[in-house]
């Protein structure tokens, strides 16, 4: 923790803070697509809730910082009232986990649109594995199982990878992120052209 | 003490242009000055490098030194200088961490490990230095503006430094908490023997205690350090190129001795000061406003009769019957949560009220199109940035007139250039609209609302938080827009506006309009009354006053 | 009595929480949940003081919410193993073994749910992270950081709603198909996101200037200690758990989470 700055801690935990409450506001519509189109109807826009470790990870571009804002958006979650209650915190924990893990394997260098699709994949994979564990999709068919997966990775890279960075990205037009990785970045491609 | 020596500060990506440039200037403990400069000359920047969160904190490069005592900032570790220097800063709402004020203020005290057992005396004599000791366990959501600032100040008061920095500490804030506060902080500064530094852009109250003054110019360099009295009457038009603004009182005076209406022994800083020194015609405190030719028959624009609104079981308008008539200027006063701000979200539309009916052109509000209403009526926020929607200041404002679909992109691009420079933004088009200054931000929120020629716009407060160069081209713009026929409605604090620019004046309380009259009607009302309604009168109203006390009293020693 | 819970160390509590939810975890079958589930409504109802209203609220929410749970688990259920054996619920014949799942599955839902409540309704959040810190060593940073972030919820709720009006009188309404949505969304998302990015590097600021700098070595006001009772506590709940499944497992209902995957 100790080559964080505070800024960048708060300011990940306010991110952390709107999306928890974006989180929590989604879950109905997730319900639902759930009620419409059974158990899979989550997967379709379960990159919602990968979200805030994507644009937490590609503005402040630390060590942890996917992991922690997911953690702490999960924490927000349930404070808010997300009847899951602190096992959703673990929740976020493993989600978290997933993207880091994406990040961590560029040993935090690259930001590319493709690493933080796959850091919204990675996320998917392990949301689907504590979610396979934990609320026993043992109940269901395996292709569907299979095709449970498949969709929540896609989902994954679509909203949490491209939509996360398109998001960040305009944030960074606005000059709010200038003392930031993002914004430092963007200045310097400014300078560079 | 504090030693400023030859500091100079960059930040990266800046490099020929230095924020602050070879500043120096020394302060004892026990003395005040007042650290003048207009927006962008580095005062906050100052106010980081006093406290040590630069150069430790500063992407960028610093240059001489400042040392408080004998602890040089760069050497300080972090901490250390928080004890020595306290700093309060301008917005209210981000100085906390915790939810409560005890909590907040212990906060602090953990930060420089004050044994556990002593904390809460501490806390309970910071409370009580500052007058919040009954909001000990309050939650810190639930504090007005003004209170919350004086928490802020508690909090520092707390760590019992030897200095305390005001950043802009009533920007945000309301004249009568102004006044409070500015009490407060005299009151602690003869308390407790501290030095004090106060960053400011506005005299008004400061100027009673606090005499020297240090000017920061636009370049971030120190151009005058000395008595400010002085400066007043020897350069005056330095601080008006400064952006900073004299007292209302002195600016009044000043101006009528300019006019050969006054003349004065003793440059007055302070209504007080008026009487022993100044001789006026009254002739100059007439109000001198310019009268727009009003057409005869007046037609209403919006009406409403018997509307009331509840929020959770709360009242916040109660049997509200109102019309608003065209080309008229319109301003809302009263006290906080009087329901100002709710009556004009209800008659632009953008509430509803729980009942009654409010009619805009005689139709009711309800039955007209969401998109011809707002053809009609335009609204502008306390907070310009929420109704920004695009990525430059030039598609902002286009954004309306594309909406419509009707204009072409060249008359677009002629009309959008003719609000630009209408609202003084021209060359701006390309910038993002969050890059702008505060002043330029609040110019465009209006411009994206008169674009489409609306009839009807209401401001809510428009010059809060902005500085004396800002505050007047807003209501420039706004004056040449009611010129042309709008109709002005606008929420404020400051008399002095409601004095120069309106013609009637509604007053609100809990949630009632308990006036509705013409200014030179409402300045006619008793003190106790306006005292009630937390209004003041404006300066010129209060020098009329006291000078015919005075004469009353003169007249009555003479005989 | 009546606030025994909301005066037990909150991290440790929450410990014992997320402990039993994972026991429970591995339970399979119907009944064991269901006692556990009633056992702590009833350890919240007598040793809790809680805002009974919201509590209740949250139950039925929870409640409705489960009922959708065994339904779409039913109907989206593999293939049984044994496809005659079947029950009749009102008008359906359905195979039995997927019944118990789903029942299962949704009591055990409701298992989770009744421990988190008595953690939720119990625990005040700033007493959480502060003894999260002091039992178990989150940093000081990350702590006050979460806890300064936590400050900004009712002001985010309050900008969304002037942001919300703000765009309906710029003439925005509601959006159409997929993209103008998440045009939308963005339009929300910038000035709020940019808003409390600004608020935030504000307060990391004035925090700093009183002193702040994420020393582990602090003082506290407020001091938080583990107790015998809070270790009490967390034997009890377990010792509790423990009966319910001998008890269950005697009258043949027990199950464990095995060959299901």
């Amino acid at each position: 923790m100790n080559n964080w700055k505070l800024k960048e801690i708060i300011v990940m935990s306010v991110l952390a803070v709107v999306f928890g409450i974006v989180y929590l506001a989604f879950l109905p519509v997730g319900k639902l697509l759930v009620s419409l189109l059974g158990p899979i109807g989550y997967d379709f826009i379960f990159g919602i809730w990968f979200i805030v470790s994507i644009i937490a990870a590609y503005i402040i571009r630390k060590p942890g910082a996917a992991f922690l804002s997911e953690t702490i958006a999960a924490t927000v979650e349930m404070l808010l009232g997300n009847a899951m209650g602190p096992i959703i915190i673990i929740t976020g924990m493993i989600q978290g986990l997933g993207a880091e893990a994406a990040f961590a394997a560029t040993r935090y260098k690259r930001y590319s649109l493709w690493v933080l699709m796959l850091a919204g994949i990675g996320a998917a994979i392990f949301s689907f594995v504590w979610g396979y564990f934990r609320s026993g999709f043992t109940a269901l068919s395996t292709p569907y199982i299979v095709s449970m997966l498949v969709i929540r990775m896609i989902s994954g890279a679509i909203i949490a990878g491209l939509i996360g960075k398109t998001i960040s990205d305009s944030l960074a037009k606005t000059g709010v992120l200038s003392s930031f990785a993002l914004g430092k970045q963007i200045r310097k491609e400014r300078s560079v052209s | 003490m504090i030693n400023v020596s030859e500091l100079s500060l960059w930040f990266d990506g800046n490099d020929e242009k230095a924020i602050i440039q070879t500043l120096s200037f020394q302060l004892n403990k026990g003395e005040a000055m007042l650290l003048l400069g207009p927006s962008g000359s580095g005062k906050s920047t100052l106010t980081r490098c006093l406290n040590g969160i630069y150069p430790r904190e500063l992407e960028g490069m610093l240059k001489g030194d400042i040392h408080i005592y004998d602890h040089s900032i760069r050497e300080a570790h972090p901490g250390t200088i928080s004890k020595q220097v306290g700093v309060v800063f301008q917005d209210p709402e981000t100085q906390f961490c915790m939810l409560t004020v005890e909590d907040e203020i212990a906060f602090g005290l953990e930060n420089i490990r004050t044994p556990s057992n002593e904390i809460e005396a501490k806390i309970d004599e910071a409370l009580e230095l500052v007058q919040l000791s009954s909001y000990k366990h309050a939650s810190i959501n639930t504090l007005s503006g003004g209170q919350k600032q004086k928490l802020a100040l508690a909090c520092v008061l707390a760590l019992q430094p030897n200095y305390l920095v005001l950043d802009e500490p009533t920007a945000n804030l309301d004249p009568k908490s102004t006044k409070e506060f500015i009490q407060t902080i005299r009151h602690v500064w003869t308390e407790q023997q501290i030095g004090l530094i106060v960053i400011e852009h506005q005299l008004e109250g400061w100027i009673t205690f606090i005499n020297r003054a240090f000017i920061l110019s636009k370049t971030g360099k120190g151009i005058y350090d000395g008595p400010l009295v002085k400066l007043i009457e020897t350069n005056r038009e330095m601080l008006q190129q400064q952006g900073i603004r004299l007292p209302k009182i002195t600016d009044l005076v000043l101006t009528a001795t300019r006019q050969n209406k006054a003349s004065y022994k003793k440059i007055p800083l302070s209504n007080e000061d008026v009487l022993s020194s100044v001789t006026m015609d009254a002739s100059f405190l007439e109000r001198n406003r310019v009268e727009i030719a009003k057409p005869q028959k007046k037609n209403v624009i919006l009406s409403a009769s018997d509307v009331n609104l509840y929020k959770n079981q709360q009242r916040i308008l109660n049997q509200l019957t109102v019309r608003l008539y065209d080309q008229s200027f319109v301003a809302i006063v009263g006290p906080n949560g009087s329901g100002k701000t709710s009556m004009t979200r209800l008659l632009s539309g953008i509430d509803r009220p729980s009942n009654g009916d409010i009619r805009l052109y005689q139709r009711p509000l309800n039955e007209w199109q969401e998109k011809d209403v707002r053809k009609q009526i335009g609204y502008v926020f306390q907070n310009p940035e929420h109704q920004f929607i695009t990525d430059t200041v030039y598609n902002e404002i286009a954004f309306s007139l594309r909406l419509g679909g009707e204009h072409r992109e060249s008359v677009i691009q002629e009309q959008v250039q003719n609000t630009l420079s209408h609202c003084e933004l021209q060359g701006l088009g390309h910038l993002h609209p969050y890059s702008l200054s505060q002043g330029q931000k609040r110019r465009l929120s209006v411009a994206t609302m008169i674009v489409d020629d609306q009839q009807v716009l209401f401001l809510d407060e428009p010059t809060f938080g902005q500085d004396a160069a800002s505050t007047a081209k807003i209501m420039d713009l706004l004056e040449q827009r009611h010129r042309q026929g709008t109709t002005i409605i606008m929420v404020t604090h400051d008399m002095d506006l409601v004095d120069k620019y309106a013609d009637r004046v509604l007053v609100l309380e809990k949630g009632e309009i308990v006036a509705d009259q013409s200014p030179d009607q409402l300045w006619k009302q008793e003190k106790s009354v306006i005292k009630r309604w937390h209004l003041d009168y404006p300066n010129r109203i209060q020098l009329k006053q006291q000078m015919e006390e005075d004469r009353h009293a003169f007249v009555s020693k003479s005989t | 009595m009546r606030s025994f819970l909301n005066q037990l160390n909150p991290s440790l509590k929450a410990i014992t929480v997320v402990l039993l939810v994972c026991l429970l975890t591995f339970v399979f079958d119907p009944f064991t949940p269901l006692i556990y589930c009633m056992f702590t409504v009833m350890v919240t109802i007598i040793c809790g003081k809680v805002a009974w209203k919201w509590y209740t609220l949250y139950f039925s929410v929870i409640f409705l919410l489960s009922f959708g749970m065994l339904w779409t688990t039913i109907a989206f259920a593999d293939q049984p193993t044994n496809p005659g054996v079947t029950m009749h619920i009102l008008f359906w014949d359905l195979p039995k073994e997927d019944v118990t799942v789903a029942a299962a599955l949704t009591l055990r839902m409701l298992a989770f749910a009744s421990l988190s409540f008595m953690f939720i309704f119990t625990t005040n959040m700033v007493d959480f992270i502060l003894s999260v810190m002091q039992q178990f060593k989150l940093p000081p940073k990350l702590a006050y950081g979460v806890l300064a972030g936590y400050r900004f919820l009712p002001l985010i709720k309050e900008e969304l709603i002037q942001i919300r009006s703000a765009h309906r009188i710029r003439g925005i309404h509601r959006a159409n198909g997929i993209k103008g949505s998440i045009q939308q969304y963005k339009r929300f998302a910038i000035p709020l996101l940019a808003g409390a990015i600004r608020k935030a590097e504000r307060t990391a600021i004035a925090m700093e200037s009183k002193g702040f700098n994420g020393d582990r070595d602090r003082t506290f006001y407020r001091q938080f200690t583990l107790k015998w009772k809070d270790w009490g506590f967390l034997g009890m709940m377990l010792i509790v758990f423990l009966i319910t499944v001998l008890f269950s497992m005697k009258l043949g209902y027990f199950s464990w989470y095995k060959g299901q995957f």
